[in-house]
């Protein structure tokens, strides 16, 4: 997909399509990491990671979604 | 509120995040002081069953888990999948305990629970008879 960059005040911009944003379910405030490979020529964005609070162990959280995953159907029949 | 409850009303959030992406469903805390509730109980307890503790006498396990599903269900401290949260909180604590349980049977009893009708006692002795 092509994109012209564009100026907005004093930086550069590029405009994000509106289906872009909707397959990858970003809303106004959303954040995103941007990586640059300059040996590549390449610009990589997608949904930042969400921050895991230092305190919880990691492993627990893990099991967390092996759980959700294994169960899924269960999980899927309960009502709200 | 304690660490230990801000910690555990965490987990629950991460939990509940993961239902969320897991099943397509609407994320985000519906009623913060809710979830407070949740996770405090009288005399500035808390669920330190959902933070790994093992509680050396499973009648204060299933009090814990009495209180926890009682205000979840009452309350509804999330947007949607309260009683998904419930059904995978109990999967994992179970599963810390090493204790015999039937997830169906669990989701069947979580899913017709009536909280104007039992109180958080009344799930605790559930689970003393049908859980090993």
């Amino acid at each position: 997909m092509k994109r012209k960059i564009i100026r907005v005040g004093s930086s550069r911009g590029i405009l994000i399509p509106r289906e872009v944003t909707r397959a990858m379910g970003w809303e106004f405030g959303t954040i995103t990491d941007l990586e640059v490979d300059e040996e590549k020529n390449q610009l990589t964005l997608e949904t930042a990671e969400v921050d895991i609070p230092d305190e919880l162990e990691k492993d627990q959280l893990k099991q967390f979604e092996e759980l959700a995953k294994q169960h899924k159907k269960l999980l899927e029949a309960l009502d709200d | 509120m304690t660490d230990d409850q801000k910690k555990e009303l965490k987990l629950l959030a991460y939990a509940h995040w993961n239902i969320s992406k897991t099943l397509d469903t609407e994320n985000g805390i519906r009623d913060i002081e809710v979830l407070k509730g949740v996770v405090s109980m009288p005399g500035g307890g808390s669920l330190t069953c959902l933070l790994g503790e093992k509680l050396a006498n499973k009648k204060d396990l299933y009090s814990q888990l009495g209180w926890f599903i009682y205000y979840t269900l009452e309350g509804e401290p999330f947007n949607s999948k309260n009683k998904a949260l419930i059904l995978l909180v109990l999967a994992w604590v179970l599963d810390h305990y090493n204790l015999q349980y039937e997830l169906e049977e669990i989701s069947e009893y979580i899913e017709n629970l009536d909280t104007m009708r039992q109180g958080n006692a009344d799930i605790s002795s559930w689970f003393s008879e049908h859980i090993q």
